[in-house]
């Protein structure tokens, strides 16, 4: 379904992402693991083009594009079939609830009042807000803002929805409520794209992962192998650091 | 000092009846005003060196001299300026026929533009990016984005300012005399020049502005509510 080619990517010098190759079929939950700074957070805004990798190629269905290249028309075709969801939430301050939802659909998909209502409140309901669609984003906590950042993925019925690390500025105890939305999305079928620090909820969630380092795929595969048997010397250091507890484990 | 009461209340009736070309001024200055410095502010944020150059030096030049110079210069340069151009363009029009007041609507216009321009673009510069960002990622064009997600967020910052950008542009606006309109103050001044009633009259005027800049006030005051209900102290 989604295909994107080694994908280069260089801010001044600095060179973040050294030819990236993902395969996305329908179905499939992507997790991307890696230490900060090896570019995971680049990789998913090359894909929906808020950064312009340099070069680059993607098939998404029936498109097939050099990255670099990509007009105004094509960019916003992909965005139309991808949903993002924020580290930082990112939810319209001026916009309530409901309007965070319905944005998408109204404005930026011309869908017609009520049946983007219909959708948004459906959307909602999954993520358990259903009681806070008349409230605006500052009356929200992290996690409930999270929710509805969901929400406002869920409801335009993406092609696949990218995750950058969406529990990472959260309370420790909020957590789970978001991680329990996604894993929810997972088992529904919901492609997905998700870059996490979680580890157990990767190893639950992922149906591929990938150990990405300096701007490389080091190494991937299903979440067994990589959380198992990891192959690579980086891999394994990273494990070992995320997941101390493997090495008291006996 | 003896004040004269009954010159005071009649001129105090004048300066009211005044009101609305100060009003007029004001509104449509503001409303010439508002889009340009939209438009130029839009385009201050983006690259593209001449242009910022041009730009700049255009709101340097209104900041850095005195309104009165500012009214002077185009009072009495740009009329035979246009003049001659429709005489260039063979256009039967008399400029010096027009009515003085567009020389004001210019000169304030001008002035208001370069000023709410700065006010603009820090206020859009204050709005995070990741509003964008989420707005593109949701499917919307950069202008829908800029519509309904960035602008009205905007606003709320740069209301204050435009607010105080529209009472000076009042206070400001007592200088139309010089261009021969019949405003507030022009009005009061004719009336004292008169009989020498010049206390009196400056009293007028002086209630008419602080009576006119306290309701305009107000009204920011529940514009600013009413556009920033989203704004929840937590
Ligand atoms: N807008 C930017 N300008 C310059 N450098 C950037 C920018 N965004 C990211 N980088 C750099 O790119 C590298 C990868 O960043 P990022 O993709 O955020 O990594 P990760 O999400 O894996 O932590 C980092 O070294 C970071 O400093
Ligand atoms: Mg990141």
């Amino acid at each position: 379904m989604l295909k994107i080619t080694n994908v280069h990517k260089k801010y001044n010098d600095n060179e973040v992402l050294k030819g990236v190759d993902i395969n996305v079929a329908k179905g499939d939950v992507v997790v991307i693991l890696g230490p900060s700074g090896s570019g995971k957070t680049t990789l998913l805004r090359c894909i929906n083009f808020l950064d312009h990798a340099d070069q680059g190629e993607m098939e998404f269905d029936e498109y097939h594009l050099q990255m670099h290249s990509a007009t105004a028309d094509e960019v916003r075709k992909i965005r139309q079939k991808t949903a993002f969801v924020f580290q930082n939430y990112n939810l319209f301050q001026n916009k309530t609830v409901l309007e965070n939802v319905t944005a998408g659909l109204i404005i930026g998909r011309n869908i017609e009042k009520n049946e983007a209502v219909d959708l948004a409140l459906k959307a909602l309901a999954k993520v358990g807000l259903s009681d806070r669609v008349n409230f605006y984003p500052s009356q929200l906590s992290g996690g409930q803002q999270q929710r509805v950042g969901i929400a406002r993925a869920i409801a335009v019925q993406p092609d696949v929805i990218l995750f950058d690390e969406p529990t990472s500025a959260l309370d420790p105890e909020l957590i789970s409520e978001v991680l329990g939305i996604i894993k929810q999305l997972a088992e529904e079928g919901t492609t997905m794209i998700i870059v996490t620090h979680e580890m157990k909820f990767a190893a639950d969630v992922a149906t591929h992962v990938i150990f990405m380092a300096d701007g490389n795929i080091v190494e991937e595969g299903r979440p067994k192998d990589i959380f198992q048997s990891p192959k690579e010397e980086r891999t394994r250091n990273f494990l070992r650091r995320v997941l101390p507890q493997v090495e008291y484990n006996i | 000092m003896d004040i004269n009461y009954q010159f005071l209340i009649k001129t105090f009736y004048l300066v009211l009846a005044a009101v609305p070309t100060t009003l007029n001024i004001t509104a449509v200055s503001l409303l010439i005003a508002m889009p340009l410095a939209f438009y130029l502010a839009v385009i201050r944020l983006r690259p593209g060196k001449y242009i910022q150059i041009i730009i700049s030096g255009y709101i340097t030049f209104v900041r850095g001299t005195p309104i009165v110079l500012q009214i002077l210069i185009i009072y009495s340069i740009l009329p035979s300026f246009l003049n001659s151009v429709a005489k260039g363009f063979a256009l039967e029009v008399n400029v010096f026929d027009w009515n003085p007041i567009i020389y004001a609507y210019i000169v304030f216009s001008l002035n208001t533009t370069a000023l709410l321009c700065e006010v603009f673009r820090s206020a859009l510069a204050s709005i995070n990016k990741g509003q964008l960002e989420a707005a593109l990622c949701a499917g919307m064009t950069t202008v829908q984005a800029y519509r309904h997600i960035i602008v009205p967020q905007a606003l709320v910052v740069a209301m204050p300012n435009i607010c105080n950008i529209t009472v000076k542009l009042i206070k400001g606006t007592s200088l139309a005399f010089l261009m021969t309109v019949k405003d507030m103050t022009a009005v009061a001044k004719i009336a004292a020049s008169y009989g020498y009633n010049y206390i009196e009259a400056y009293m007028d005027v002086f209630a008419g502005y602080v009576i006119v800049c306290s309701v305009v006030q107000v009204a920011f005051a529940f514009a600013e509510r009413h556009v920033g209900k989203f704004r929840f102290i937590k």
